[in-house]
């Protein structure tokens, strides 16, 4: 059995390949010129970069937060390069460097629209610091929904960006969002008019190419009364021994009656089986269900990263809004992962469920951290919570820190959670039935993830499936 | 077996508790209407089969201030351990638990089980709960779970259809909440208890 364990920590990360492109850097470090010059380079309104100084301003008050159950290597911010592109004579260029189309090819992104995956999957890539390419752009701004890089949606569409910017996540919020809110390169930006249906799947890409830089895109999502929307998001980066940062805010405003359903799969390199490099992944995702009626779902798959420090929430604030939080964190060799969820209850009626869980292999730690907090004001709240951890190996940590907050006498709150590992008599029962003791392993795991990985939308749900065997070759506790 | 009920505020609660190999502890915890409290509890677990069984009560109705923190370690394998605490909240209450679970690495086939459950009587009180599981073995059976709620409006129209009062109705949904805990105290104790509910 120690043996299959050993080939767990063995496995291959195959997206760890760097693209060989000519790339502009703004100088290493951090300061206000370095915003300034950022901002230029973006050739962003004077109100962008009042905010993006605000925010920075801010950054520099604020100490590091330690509270997680991570050991986090000491950040140099002064050590990072803040924005890196590929060469081109303007931001986005209308031909797709060849060799990014290439390495977006090869992660399974199709940057041209082809007729078989029509109406499928829109995509924006995110190369670096810049957005290379969004397909489908026509047909979707055929129904009114805005779809394009964040720069863009700066320069076309500054109002909507300025009414919503900030809105779910203040530039002061915390340590990472204040510096993605001085820094942020790009991201996604996403509008959904009154009660249109999107026809396809809309999708983010993120990719960091270039070494010693971090990643800061900034992903805002607004979907207007009574539309509908399923976002994706995926990420991957190059093997390296170094750590890099990368610090990204995701903001989603859901109207009256409209539905948002906001699913990542996680896949940054995790470092080696020494523990050495990986991404810093820190991120701030909040929504707002805004209006009555309103829904959102958040849906992740987290496999990789170093350190993964993570807590998609939601701010019930209409009556009868409802949210969902479904995760399956697997952490392996040296990852840690602190990850979980808030929902705060606003709103009569609102309904919340949280289904957690958590995988730890390896000598990894994996945290789930969660907030329930029903406000005197949430007449009738209801949440359920269900977090549970598997164990595989004795040299890894799994651990679980909910706190339910409740100042309402007609809301109910529910939380439950189990730690267990994959028993012999399991393994013992396939393997009597001829199924291998690696095989066993993936369909146990699959099995016990399967609540949360039926929640992706389809093209997601056969990546993470895969990539959960993947991860967990020969796996057994 | 050290079998033994501590009422907050009357006696004196140790803070810290160690048991050895095969040693089991029993003890029931109450905080009565009117006390407000800050209590810290620390149980190891340093021997192989060794077992607690720790139970709670707390019932503030004006304006107390209770805040119970356990700290259950399972330094050694093979050992088991059980929580329960029930809190009835009301008037301009604040009651906060936190309990941690602590297995260390190689505490292996350990038991841990621990469960909160409240109910929040008033618009003005506030309940939390911080059930932890912080686990270092793999072949370990843990869970929590936690509670926050309300008396059920259907079994208080049950009774009242049956001729029950209003009050003594609820006084009987609070008693039946809370006996899993007031079952293990002595017939006074718990008919002082069950008084202060009218």
């Amino acid at each position: 059995m120690d043996d299959l364990i050993k080939d767990l920590t063995r496995q291959e990360y195959k997206e760890g390949f760097v693209t060989e492109v000519e790339q502009e850097y703004v100088p290493k470090g951090l300061s206000e010129d370095i915003i300034r010059l950022i901002s230029s380079k973006k050739q962003e309104p004077e109100w962008l970069l009042e905010f993006r100084l605000d925010a920075f301003r801010k950054w520099q008050k604020m100490p590091q937060p330690h509270w997680g159950h991570l050991k986090m290597p000491e950040i140099d911010f002064q050590d990072i390069i803040y924005w890196a592109a590929p060469k081109s004579d303007s931001d986005r260029p209308k031909e797709i460097d060849p060799e990014i189309e290439k390495t977006f090819e090869k992660l399974g992104i199709p940057l041209k629209e082809r007729e078989a995956l029509a109406g499928v999957v829109a995509f924006d890539a995110v190369f670096d610091s810049v957005s290379v390419g969004t397909t489908y752009r026509k047909a979707l701004s055929e129904k009114g929904i805005i779809f394009c890089s964040f720069s863009e949606a700066v320069r076309e569409y500054s109002d909507l960006v300025r009414k919503y910017l900030a809105s779910v996540v203040p530039s002061g919020d915390n340590f990472y969002a204040a510096l993605n809110s001085a820094v942020f390169s790009d991201g996604s930006f996403c509008y959904i008019p009154k009660g249109v249906k999107c026809p396809m799947e809309l999708s983010s890409y993120f990719r960091i190419n270039a070494s010693g830089t971090g990643q800061f895109e900034r992903t805002l999502i607004v979907a207007d009364e009574g539309s509908q929307l399923s976002y994706m998001e995926g990420c991957t980066a190059p093997m390296r021994d170094e750590n890099q940062l990368h610090a990204a805010v995701v903001e989603i405003v859901v109207e009256k009656d409209a539905d948002v359903k906001y699913s990542t799969v996680q896949n940054w390199y995790p470092g080696d089986a020494e523990g050495r490099g990986g991404i810093l992944n820190l991120v701030t995702k909040r929504g707002i269900c805004k209006g009555s009626g309103s829904h959102l779902s958040w849906t992740q798959v987290e496999t990789g990263s170093a350190i993964t420090w993570k807590y998609p929430s939601t701010i019930l604030k209409g009556d009868f809004s409802s949210s969902e939080f479904y995760s399956v964190a697997l952490t392996n060799n040296y990852q840690q992962a602190d990850t979980g969820t808030k929902m705060i209850h606003l709103g009569r009626g609102t309904r919340s469920r949280i289904v957690s869980k958590g995988i730890s292999a390896g000598h990894s730690e994996n945290s789930y951290r969660g907030l329930v907090r029903m406000n005197p004001g949430a007449a009738g709240a209801r949440n359920f919570s269900q977090c549970d951890s598997l164990l595989i190996g004795s040299q890894c940590g799994a651990h679980t820190f909910p706190v339910i907050h409740n100042q309402c006498p007609t809301a109910s709150v529910e939380h439950e959670a189990t730690t267990s590992k994959i028993s012999e008599d399991q393994l013992f029962y396939c393997n009597q039935r001829g199924i291998g003791p690696e095989e066993a392993v993936g369909l146990i795991v699959n099995g016990y993830a399967k609540e949360v990985l039926s929640r992706l939308p389809m093209e997601f749900a056969v990546e993470a499936q895969k990539l959960l065997s993947v991860s967990l070759e020969g796996a057994v506790g | 077996m050290i079998e033994r009920t501590y009422i907050i505020g009357r006696d004196e609660v140790p803070c810290l508790v160690r048991l050895g190999e095969g040693e089991s502890l029993r003890w029931t915890i109450v905080a009565l209407p009117g006390t407000s409290c800050r209590l810290s509890i620390e149980i190891d677990l340093d021997g192989p089969g060794a077992s607690v069984d720790l139970a709670g009560l707390y019932l503030c109705r004006e304006s107390e201030d209770v805040q119970i923190n356990v700290l259950l370690k399972h330094n050694s394998g093979g050992c088991v351990s059980r929580q329960l605490f029930k809190g009835i909240v009301g008037g301009t209450a604040r009651a906060s638990f936190d309990g941690l679970i602590y297995v260390k690495q190689d505490a292996q086939k350990t038991k841990a089980y621990q469960e909160n459950h409240t109910i929040l009587l008033s618009d003005k009180a506030v309940v939390e709960s911080r059930p932890q599981l912080e686990i270092y073995a793999d072949d370990v059976e843990c869970s929590h779970g936690a509670t926050s709620g309300f008396l059920n409006a259907d079994e208080l129209f049950y009774m009242r259809s049956r001729g029950i009062r209003e009050e003594e109705a609820r006084r009987l949904q609070m008693i039946s909440f809370i006996s899993p805990v007031a079952e293990r105290l002595s017939e006074d104790l718990k008919a002082e208890i069950y008084d202060s509910l009218a």
